[in-house]
């Protein structure tokens, strides 16, 4: 298959200063040897709680990362990790972004014509009348009235900003979109409004979508594999029939039965996994498995040495000392556990 | 049946430039001893201004009780003074609000927090508030409840300030706990810890629960009863099963088919979402005599835009106020 995204061990380092004049530097490190890709036309999920590293690492993949990034991200075979330049401007343009928040992400100033259009000015060297042509034909596409165009921000309700936000992330004809928990800013009806957009405009274009999101009904709809983080690792990575049909991390399987359901069948299955507690501080993490603390199957060798991804039959890799790895899997190693930043 | 909660014909108006609106118009509903409801819609639907108007929390000089009455215990609080009111507030009703972050003192202490309202409303010493404080931070499931008392806000994890909140709000034992989008803000499994939490509190104690959210699957976890509103009207009222199961207003309808669930096995097939077109109406429309979700409503008529649409039942407990009702 055609992997368009490819991340290899990539790692993203913040220095936090402590407290306090002339307090000790310390380093975070907010995503941490992360391996993975995406197929071209597909929608890859990267699912995970709040201060996971998930936006980091979507984030890091578009050289949009204010930390230190280390490792290769390849995007149609090409490295953007050394990329400057006129280099990064190819990029910028195969690579957009569309917000959480449609009310902070949009320039409260300009009109929603120029919002849309300002990717092109400052990537493209486009004649007037070709931009407004591109300007006019996704207004159009994402579902905007063309006399809207002269309209600020703040004439429009939250769903129609965030249109006008996927407009501007089309307007420079990306292959890769990364959506930044697109809908979670906005009412349940108006989700709905933005999803199917999200995959008309998937099919239409062949975008391929790097959705970040932590609402896993969402995702369970959107995507076409999902990666599961949790503290800045994967701990899961497969398909989503393989994923959602049959999880194997315990987080993961934690993360499926949290989410309140609406199938009775699905609330009657009684095999809740509950998590107890909070995730360990990132700057003090724990020797063995990063989610040991809080797994109801821990065993000792899981607080003393960190389980490697592996992968399992058909192509499912967890992150698990207690998985069963299935009887053709090969026991490759994708990443041993992660040697200490400096 | 003997009522703990009825609240009936309630009008609540908020006054604005253009003139009154009524955010809530013509509301009744009952809340059972030990019972729990969920009120569901979208944002603008009038949800949290009934919380509020419960509490007589209304946003003072901009909104009040036009009309109508809320029995709680046999008085009625639209006619109580506000020294009684400020009595029942914490005593007999709790809230939890929807962001624990803002809703906390950042320059208090989570104990003291706590005391403060053992303090106030059960004139407890200071010691003796503050040995219960600790005691009500253990019955949330906060680990080393002596030492984390003395911890302020930012030093927690929004799971754990939810935590503070709903002990702050059940600190009186209250026979009402109203919630309004508790977990809104937080991860899915901390979502769980806290459901799990307060179905837990809510059977030690028997408190009725008024949750008030705009998530079908959290609806369908916690509450026996639920009522959808729209505009500040009542759409549908009924047992939660049965609304899942056969909602017979086209916007709990939609509420429920937009929303893309889990299910117990997935499938290759996928489908586009059903879409409610269109957003909430502004206030300025609210209370007009005609169905006010007819504009994004698949089903509309002519009458459904030149009359208020009257509730129609289905069982004593099953009520849907649409034109089209009858068919769906």
């Amino acid at each position: 298959m055609n992997d368009l995204i490819e991340v290899r061990d990539l790692s993203v380092h913040f220095e936090i200063r402590a407290k306090g004049i002339g307090g000790a530097r310390r380093n975070l490190t907010a995503v941490d040897d992360v391996s993975l890709t995406a197929k071209r036309g597909q929608t890859l999920a990267i699912v995970g709680e709040s201060g996971s590293g998930k936006t980091t690492l979507a984030l890091a993949i578009a050289r949009l990362a204010s930390g230190k990034t280390t490792g290769e991200v390849r995007i149609d075979g090409k490295d953007v990790v050394s990329l400057t330049d006129g280099g990064l401007d190819w990029m910028r343009r195969k690579v957009q972004v569309i917000f959480q928040d449609p009310f902070s992400s949009l320039n409260p100033r300009q009109r929603a014509e120029d919002i849309v259009r300002e990717p092109l000015d400052n990537l493209t060297t486009k004649t007037k009348a070709e931009k407004a042509e591109i300007v006019d034909r996704f207004f159009n596409a994402v579902g905007l009235r063309p006399e809207q165009k002269r309209l600020f921000p703040h004439q429009f309700s939250g769903g129609q900003r965030q249109r006008i936000g996927i407009a501007r992330a089309l307007s420079t004809q990306p292959e890769v979109i990364i959506c930044d928990e697109p809908v979670s800013a906005l009412d349940v009806a108006v989700q709905a409004q933005i999803i199917n957009l999200l995959r008309r405009l998937q099919d239409e274009f062949g975008l391929t979508y790097l959705f970040i999101s932590h609402d896993l009904g969402v995702v369970q709809h959107m995507c076409d594999s999902v990666a599961v983080m949790y503290m800045g690792k994967i701990v899961e990575h497969a398909d989503r029939l393989q994923l959602f049909n049959d999880p194997q991390h315990p987080y993961t399987r934690a993360l499926i039965s949290a989410v309140p359901a609406v199938d009775p069948d699905l609330r009657n299955r009684g095999q809740k996994l509950a998590l107890v507690g909070d995730p360990p501080n990132l700057l003090n993490l724990p020797k063995g498995c990063r989610f040991a603390s809080r797994c109801p199957l821990a065993e000792p060798r899981c607080f003393e040495t960190e389980p490697p991804l592996r992968v399992r039959v058909g192509g499912h890799r967890v992150a698990c000392h207690l998985v069963d790895l299935g009887p053709e899997a090969s026991a490759e190693a994708v990443s041993p556990s992660a040697p200490e930043f400096p | 049946m003997s009522f703990l909660l009825k609240v009936e014909n309630l009008r609540i108006e908020l006054r604005m430039r253009a003139g009154v609106a009524p955010v809530i118009d013509d509301l009744s509903f009952e809340l059972a001893h030990g019972e729990s409801i969920s009120f569901v819609g979208e944002s603008g639907c009038g949800k949290s201004m009934t919380a509020l108007a419960i509490m007589g929390l209304l946003p003072e000089g901009i909104g009040r009780v036009a009309s109508g009455k809320i029995w709680f215990d046999g008085e009625d609080l639209v006619a109580a003074s506000p020294a009684r009111l400020r009595h029942i507030r914490g005593n007999k009703i709790g809230m939890i609000f929807q962001e624990p972050m803002t809703s906390l003192n950042p320059v208090y202490s989570v104990g003291e927090q706590i005391a403060e309202v053992l303090r106030e409303h059960q004139g407890l010493s200071r010691k003796a508030a503050w040995a219960e404080a600790i005691e009500l931070l253990d019955a949330v499931r906060i680990p080393n409840p002596e030492t984390r008392a003395t911890a302020y806000p930012f030093e927690m994890s929004g799971g754990q300030r939810q935590r503070v909140m709903i002990a702050i709000a059940l600190a009186c034992k209250p026979k009402i706990l109203i919630a309004d989008e508790p977990t809104t803000a937080l991860d899915v499994t901390v979502q769980a810890q806290i459901f799990d939490l307060l179905r837990d509190l809510r059977r030690q104690t028997g408190t009725s629960l008024i949750m008030i959210t705009h998530d079908m699957g959290a609806v369908a976890e916690m509450a026996e009863r639920m009522i959808v509103m729209y505009a500040g009207r009542k759409a549908e009222e009924g047992p939660v099963d049965k609304v899942i199961a056969h909602a017979r207003h086209p916007y709990t309808q939609g509420l429920i088919s937009c929303v893309p669930h889990l299910v117990a096995h997935l499938t290759e097939e996928r489908q586009d979402l059903n879409e409610v077109p269109g957003i909430v109406p502004g206030l300025a429309e609210f209370g007009q005599g005609r169905c006010l979700f007819a504009s994004r409503c698949a089903r509309a008529t002519e009458r459904c835009l030149t009359t208020r649409p009257e509730e129609i039942a289905f069982s004593d407990v099953h009520r849907s106020a649409c034109w089209h009702a009858e068919g769906m």
